[in-house]
């Protein structure tokens, strides 16, 4: 509970340091408080409970989820103090953007009615609507922000739609007395109108994850937003909307899971399809980051699937290698787009040669990205497969691991663009914090991936 | 229980450090060498290991005999129902192969610092070494045999990179990838043993092993296959027969490196893996016997190349493997701890010989052929009268070192199997023969290189003399820890050994010991042998002059052993021809045909559905939400009718 209202503080502290003009202090004040949060979202780990007449409630998973939130905002977060130097007149304003985007998250990561759902979600999406468009005076960047805003606007309203037919038929917003409704009801007599509400917000909640066929505005958003927080929606969107999609089937449509596995199951098909056929013809990077985004929201919604299996730490563990593999290559490529003033996979061509450490970061990274032991994102897919198949969906199961080999290629194909591609002697250099970053994102992949006890059975 | 915690947690540390130190060095050297001057680089690995060597030290006057601390470093592996963790084992066997591998290792690393002088991949070379160093430590550490997997494909690994070390040279590429290969084939064999294990035990660890094994009926089908197939890793590893030929190849490494790697301890490993599982082998008769007689056979067989190698280096080499089959014989006796007091005296005297053979090299400027050597016993005094002793201890002349940890051996022989005793009589025979035969042809006589070459030699650098003298000295001496009960004291070797070796003693038959009477005989017998071997190498080299015919003159049986019985070309034409042609005829039938076409075809039908996927993405919002709404549609029909 306290990570959520400090971290609130904390975005209002953003606001008032224009007004105190501590604009050049603020990144490093900003990191620190977030630190502080991360420490005393450490010590709600035991604590618990639930708050506000029961809209929140704070558990195991809520602070596991909290503390990689933070995690990923901390590392955009510092990443801002070199991206936006040439905008300091604005960094006050940015940084109370995302900072409230992280609060957005902390919401879906902790509520128990759909009240507060909706307000995460709105929270979080409006902060980002702007953010996609802050680059002002870029039409491509003005163009992503008011699509993402457009089609956002239509996915909220099918939630909204959903919530109010849900209440509707149980006469609650709260989740457990929703629960309960499924659980005092067999299959034939639940109102045909919860279903359709429960699809409703299903599919609202896949918009949000970028799940097929409701991903069309992630490509697109992706590319034109600046890099930076492209880097930043492609993980926090997609950790607290997953997050916030295994909370909602978890402790309330539990009990009706059988009734959206089919739809789920095509549309995580349809996501491994779509995201990975797709990715191999992209000539840009962010546009690559996002199919492969789309793809990872096929793997993970196998985690949603086998929800019996018990898969809420497969889930953490499989968001936390994603995070950290996705955050890193963007720390690696936000400097070359930089150097190169070109954001297509050409800009990487010879950067082997150019800067081998920003280059064997990336590699790595991208390995990770595409499943390759000993990093995280191989261990986090094994875990998901194993629970999938645990619960019994082996067909999937094998439509995913086909899925990840295909994907393999087009992150391959950045790492061959690095060592075998010649390009011209243009230097490419980048600022120590980025470096930093992606030094620390490696060594997380690496370090998850040699001990996933750290993570795995934590919650 | 509370004073057993406290005192493993004084070995934490020291457990950590062993390792450590060598890891440290190889990186600092790996990663940094670029910055380092040559000079430096060799002082730094050789310091590193010297520093593993005094925590050893300490650990050793730490820890009792009867000790078996466990270190857990980490979990490593854990599912469901499988837990491997990372961690260490420090008990007398560990603590014998510690100090022989840091001790040794020092040496021949600050053998190293002179030898490689000149080299201008010295840092590389210090790189690897240091490497090796690391894994052979995790190899005899490990308390389960996962992590010992890791230690014996990192020797391998450093072995090969040794091997091949002067890479511009093809033949030495060749002679690391046979290395590599053969020991391949018995990693496999390791491996499969090591799967054996996990599946029918559930773990790895060394004390669970072989408590679980312990309930098993001797000559169960099951212990038999583990045993066989680990032993089959410790063939490739320790240079058995059939899988012997890369050893003598091995020799194409810096001469060090044939001294610590292919002589006194890599070598070794497939010795400790077996005395390390010794409840497993005892419950395996059958095994048992497999490993004597082809220790047997090795021994012999190895022996007699030996006779009419020409390289000094190969006879060394030939001997190494002709020791090992000795020492495989002494396990397949289940003589486990004369198997260990052999491979420590080995380690001492052969180190000492292969480096003396280095100095001599050194000294002539890379000239290896015997031939074209003698006389060097006063230009190079010192490694002459080193190498010497250490040719004694190896023939086993009697009180140096050889004498007892073969005497004992014998034995053991003599006690179960009498043909045993007499084939391995006969091959130390021919180990003393042909050792002096060696030192005859090298030290004395006239030289016979050119004059220029003579004007050129002169005594090694301290560097190099100092671990001669020091290896020299151990091969003298090193004999004292386990004397034989004749002398009426306790064999502190044995005794030492015994908490890990007296656990399969309730498997294996019980056999009289020989009287003191026989033991008597028996060491005066072979003392006599060694003694008449060396003479009659002396009246054939020195008073008569004899020297080894021209290859292209020999005939008959003596032609067969100076081409090492064909068995490379045996190896090439039944094995290595075959595979070639199998390996054209999938090139062509399977990878070409089958699988090219068929990948294409995935490609190429990935490929396009990608192309289509793409037309989707039009950038117009207006069809994205009717998509959108479309899909939204389409899925609720599709629930509706299921």
């Amino acid at each position: 509970m306290n990570t959520l209202i400090y971290t609130s503080c904390l975005g209002l502290f953003c606001l008032l340091a224009e007004i105190l003009n501590l604009r050049k202090l603020l990144v490093p004040l900003v990191v620190l408080g977030i630190t502080v949060i991360f420490g005393v979202n450490y010590m709600e780990w035991n604590q618990g409970g639930s708050f506000y007449n029961d809209m929140l409630r704070i558990d195991h998973f809520s602070v596991a989820f909290s503390a990689l939130v933070l995690l990923v905002g901390m590392l955009i977060l510092v990443l801002t103090a070199d991206y936006y130097k040439n905008e300091i007149h604005h960094i006050s304003d940015y940084l109370a953007i995302l900072i409230f985007t992280l609060c957005g998250a902390l919401i879906m990561l902790s509520f128990s009615n759909m009240a507060m759902l909706f307000l995460g979600i709105e929270i979080l999406s409006i902060s980002l609507y702007i953010m996609a468009g802050s680059k002002r005076f870029e039409t491509k960047s003005n163009e992503a922000g008011f699509k993402y805003f457009l089609m956002g606007a239509f996915a909220s309203g099918f939630l909204l739609f959903g919530i109010a037919l849900i209440y509707g038929v149980t006469n609650s917003f709260h989740l457990e007395k929703i629960g309960m409704y499924i659980m005092n009801h067999d299959a034939t007599t639940i109102s045909p109108l919860f279903y359709i509400g429960m699809m409703l917000m299903l599919v609202a909640m896949l918009f949000k994850v970028a799940a097929a066929p409701f991903h069309f505005w992630s490509p697109d958003v992706y590319e034109g937003s600046p890099a930076l927080i492209t880097a930043f929606m492609s993980t926090l969107v997609k950790i607290a909307a997953f997050g916030a999609l295994y909370r909602l089937f978890a402790t309330c449509f539990v009990g009706t899971l059988s009734y959206a596995t089919q739809t789920l199951s095509i549309v995580s098909v349809a996501s491994l399809a779509i995201g990975n056929f797709t990715a191999l013809h992209q000539t840009n990077f962010k546009r690559l980051m996002a199919y492969s985004g789309i793809s990872h929201a096929g793997y993970l919604l196998l985690a949603i699937i086998a929800l019996y299996a018990n898969t809420a730490s497969a889930l953490f563990y499989y968001s936390a290698g994603y995070a950290f593999a996705t955050i890193g290559a963007f720390a690696v490529a936000i400097p070359v787009f930089h150097s190169m003033q070109n954001e297509g996979m050409d800009a990487f061509n010879g950067l082997g040669k150019k800067n081998p450490l920003l280059a064997a970061l990336l590699t790595m990274s991208m390995l990770s990205l595409a499943g390759i032991p000993p990093f995280a994102g191989f261990l986090g897919k094994y875990y998901i497969f194993s629970k999938a198949i645990a619960a019994g969906h082996v067909a999937l199961t094998l439509i995913a691991v086909i899925a990840s080999m295909i994907g393999a290629y087009y992150y391959l194909k950045v790492v061959l663009a690095m060592y075998t591609k010649d390009s011209n002697d243009k230097t490419i250099e980048a600022s120590p914090l980025y470096i930093m970053v992606a030094v620390f994102c490696v060594a997380m992949s690496l370090v998850l991936g040699l001990f996933p006890n750290m993570l795995m059975g934590l919650i | 229980m509370t004073e057993q915690l406290m005192q493993d947690a004084t070995f934490v540390l020291p457990g950590i450090l062993i390792p450590l130190f060598p890891l440290i060095g190889f990186v600092i050297n790996g990663v940094f060498g670029k910055y380092i001057p040559k000079s430096v680089s060799g002082w730094i690995a050789t310091l590193a290991i010297f520093a593993s060597f005094v925590v050893a030290v300490s650990v050793f006057s730490k820890l009792n005999a009867t000790d078996s601390i466990t270190i857990e470093l980490f979990d490593w592996i854990a599912f469901s129902n499988m837990q491997i963790g990372f961690s260490f084992l420090l008990d007398s066997l560990t603590m014998v192969m510690l100090l022989v591998i840091t001790g040794i290792g020092f040496l021949i690393h600050l053998y190293s610092i002179g030898y490689m002088h000149d080299d201008e991949a010295s840092t590389r070379f210090f790189t690897y070494l240091n490497l090796f160093i690391f894994f052979m430590l995790l190899l005899v550490m490990g308390s389960n045999y996962l992590v010992m997997f890791i230690g014996w494909e990192g020797v391998g690994l450093c072995s090969y990179l040794l091997i091949g070390f002067w890479f511009k040279n093809d033949a030495y590429n060749n002679a690391a990838k046979k290395a590599f290969v053969m020991n391949r084939i018995g990693d496999l064999g390791f491996l499969l043993g090591m799967f054996f294990i996990l599946f029918n035990f559930g773990t790895l660890e060394y004390d669970a092993v072989a408590q679980q094994a312990s309930a098993f009926a001797p000559n169960s089908m099951l212990i038999v296959s583990i045993t066989l197939l680990l032993f089959v890793g410790a063939m490739g590893k320790s240079a058995q027969l059939p899988l012997y030929t890369w050893l003598p190849d091995a020799m194409a490494g810096p001469t060090p490196v044939s001294a610590l790697i292919h002589a006194a301890t890599m070598v070794t490993a497939g010795i400790y893996m077996v005395v390390r599982s010794n409840v497993l082998f005892a419950l395996a008769p059958h095994t048992l016997d497999v490993i004597l007689w082809v220790g047997v056979a090795t021994s012999v067989f190895a022996a007699v190349i030996g006779l009419m190698q020409n390289d000094i280096k190969k006879v060394l080499a030939y001997s190494t493997v002709s020791q090992l089959g000795l020492m495989f014989a002494a396990l397949g006796l289940g003589a486990f701890a004369s198997g260990m007091f052999h491979v420590v005296t080995h380690a001492f005297f052969k180190a000492c010989l292969f480096l003396g053979s280095g100095s001599v090299i050194h000294a002539l400027h890379g000239e290896q052929d015997i031939r074209k050597m003698g006389g060097l016993k006063k230009l190079i005094p010192i490694t002459y009268i080193t190498f010497i002793i250490a040719s004694f201890a190896i023939s086993g002349f009697p009180l140096l070192s050889g004498f007892f940890s073969k005497d004992e051996i014998l034995a053991h022989a003599f006690e179960q199997n009498k043909l045993v005793w007499t084939i391995l009589s006969i091959s130390s025979m021919i180990t003393a023969f042909y050792m002096f035969r060696l030192v005859y042809l090298t030290f004395y006589g006239n030289f016979r290189g050119t004059d220029e070459t003579k004007k050129h030699i002169h005594e090694s650098p301290l560097t190099i003399t100092i671990p001669l003298i020091i290896l020299c000295i151990l091969s003298v001496f090193g004999g004292l820890l386990g004397l034989p009960s004749v002398f009426h004291v306790s064999h502190l070797f044995a005794d030492y050994l015994a908490a890990v070796t007296d656990p399969s003693k309730a498997f294996l038959h019980a056999h009289e010991k020989v009287s003191h009477m026989t033991e008597i005989v028996l060491m005066s017998f072979a003392g006599l042998a060694a003694i008449v071997s060396i003479y009659y190498a002396y009246t054939k080299y020195v008073k008569k002059g004899e020297q080894p015919a021209d290859e292209a003159s020999l005939t008959g049986l003596q032609k067969w052993i100076s081409n090492k019985f064909y068995v490379d070309e045996l190896y090439d034409k039944i094995i290595v021809k075959p595979m070639l042609i199998l390996s054209d005829l999938f090139l062509v039938l399977v990878d070409k045909l089958i699988i090219d076409l068929s990948v294409n075809a995935v490609a190429w039908f990935v490929g396009l559905t990608g192309r289509a996927t793409r037309l989707l993405q039009t950038g117009n919002t207006g069809f994205y939400i009717f998509a959108m709404v479309l899909s939204m549609v389409v899925l609720f029909v599709i629930r509706l009718l299921a």
